[in-house]
């Protein structure tokens, strides 16, 4: 209930901002027009006006996008995360780069992805891929670091040998880490999807977005920030009800 | 009461050392004793003197810089199931019922699953927690949460067990009421226990027979038989007694 209260005021504010007219339609358009514009763009039957029922497309292409990139810093980070974690070589090997690389903002890869995988899901997924892996690695690595020895001990005395003390206490202990890192990771890959999406595919919410930009639709730009929001945050939700549905610890230690 | 056991644990001229700052600082020196089946033996001494280091390498947790452990003759490397060990800060794994901390070792060992439910059940009727077996460890008593790390290691059937001050976080009823638990336990199990601890009381109340540890190094200077019978009263003459003869012990 306290959660809505902030949505709600704020959707008051923009009423009566755009009521009083003290900011122009054509920069702030109304709630009412963009809920109309909304409903358009979800439920209009596609070609009857530019937007109208491009939605399930466009949510279709990002969900993709933003799953293959998702997915791929998952592959890549967790493991590393956990090796590096856990075996100080691996942390000499790769600590120093990994560092330096995650320095380097996101958009900076950009054009270089543009070059390397031309325009579309390529680059996107790259992008995407690559900003998810840095916090899904670094938590990984700093739960599995910070596992309590003495669980690992006790694992040991009771006949547990190192690899299975790996799922059966290491992974269990580090859960609320890198469940962490996933939420992180999901949430980041959100925001590099419309970055990726800017370099001018045809379809996707971030692509709906640029679109909007160059035909001087504001409430459409709206449209696209509020789904994006509500993707976000419900792709965070779907995430977590997996992870607590998956796994024991997941649901006991959060 | 006679010792009459055969020989269980023996520690064989157990050393360790570590450097810091470039000198090199001796925690253990020469420690040598043998533990024999079915004895109840506790390791007490002052704070820093090494004690939890010793049962960290009995229980092959640590490895000494020189010496041995002997587990009926044959060589210790690492730890194991035949030598279980409950720590004075639990260890339990807070992702775990009460009964699945209790059913980890049987797991482990790919244990049939009804006969491990049996199992799990006797115990935890054994430490009375039938009715919380299905709680987290956050959510029990201190107590509760060392019968509990007692339980998962009892079940494996150890040859012995090492208790790294079990008790010392508890407060003073608990800890009665976990003494005289451990008590009944060793009489109905007849297992070998080996018992650290720094309380002095604790030590005349449970042992068979005492080690005392000196500091700097960490040495064993003395071994005290404790003869009275069980139960044993605080109140009892002998007692305070030889309560006088371990603190002077452990004063020198």
């Amino acid at each position: 209930m306290l959660s809505w209260i902030l949505p709600a005021a704020c959707l008051c504010a923009w009423f009566l901002v755009c009521h009083s007219g003290m900011v122009p339609g054509y920069l702030l358009p109304s709630p009412v027009e963009v809920g109309n514009a909304c409903y358009l763009y979800i439920f209009g039957i596609p070609g009857d006006a530019p937007y109208s029922g491009r939605f399930w497309d466009d949510a279709a292409a990002s969900l993709v996008r933003v799953g293959l990139g998702f997915a791929v810093a998952v592959v890549a980070g967790l493991p590393l995360g956990i090796a590096s974690g856990r075996l100080p070589v691996v942390q000499r090997f790769l600590g120093l780069s990994i560092n330096a690389l995650r320095a380097v903002p996101g958009i900076s890869w950009m054009p270089l992805a543009v070059v390397w995988f031309g325009i579309g899901l390529k680059t996107t997924v790259f992008l995407v891929g690559l900003a998810a892996f840095f916090p899904i690695f670094l938590n990984a690595a700093a739960g599995v670091q910070q596992v309590d020895p003495l669980l690992l001990q006790a694992g040991a005395m009771m006949g547990c040998g190192r690899f299975r003390s790996l799922f059966t206490i290491l992974l269990p202990s580090a859960m609320p880490h890198l469940l962490t890192g996933l939420r992180l990771g999901l949430g980041i890959s959100w925001a590099y999807l419309v970055l990726g999406e800017l370099s001018g595919v045809p379809n996707g919410l971030g692509a709906l977005i640029m679109d909007a930009r160059m035909t001087g639709r504001i409430e459409i730009i709206l449209v696209g920030i509020i789904l994006i929001a509500i993707m976000g945050r419900l792709s965070d939700t779907v995430l977590k009800s997996f992870m607590k549905f998956c796994f024991k610890s997941a649901r006991r230690m959060l | 009461m006679e010792l009459g056991g055969k020989p269980l644990l023996e520690a064989v001229d157990i050393c360790r050392s570590y450097q810091l700052n470039g000198s090199v600082h001796q925690v253990l020196e020469g420690i040598r004793f043998t533990v024999r089946q079915g004895e109840l033996t506790c390791v007490t001494g002052r704070s820093g003197c090494g004690k939890t280091t010793l049962l960290k390498i009995l229980a092959g947790l640590t490895s000494p810089s020189s010496g041995r452990v002997l587990l009926e003759g044959s060589p210790v490397s690492g730890p194991g199931p035949d030598r279980c060990v409950v720590f004075q800060e639990y260890a339990l794994f807070p992702w775990l019922t009460v009964e699945e901390n209790i059913a980890f070792g049987l797991k482990i060992r790919r244990v049939e699953k009804a006969s491990a439910k049996e199992a799990v059940e006797r115990y935890l009727a054994l430490m009375g927690l039938s009715r919380f077996k299905d709680y987290l460890p956050r959510e029990i008593s201190g107590g509760m949460k060392q019968r509990v790390a007692l339980a998962r290691v009892l079940i494996l059937n150890p040859k012995i067990l090492l208790m790294d001050e079990p008790f010392g976080a508890l407060d003073a009823q608990t800890r009665e009421d976990m003494q005289s638990l451990l008590l009944e336990l060793w009489e109905e199990l007849h297992h070998t226990i080996l018992f650290v601890t720094h309380d002095a009381n604790e030590a005349l109340l449970l042992a068979d027979r005492i080690l005392i540890m000196g500091i700097n190094p960490g040495r064993i200077v003395k071994e005290i038989r404790v003869d009275l019978p069980r139960p044993r009263a605080k109140e009892e003459r002998e007692f305070l007694l030889m309560g006088q003869k371990l603190r002077a012990a452990l004063r020198s």
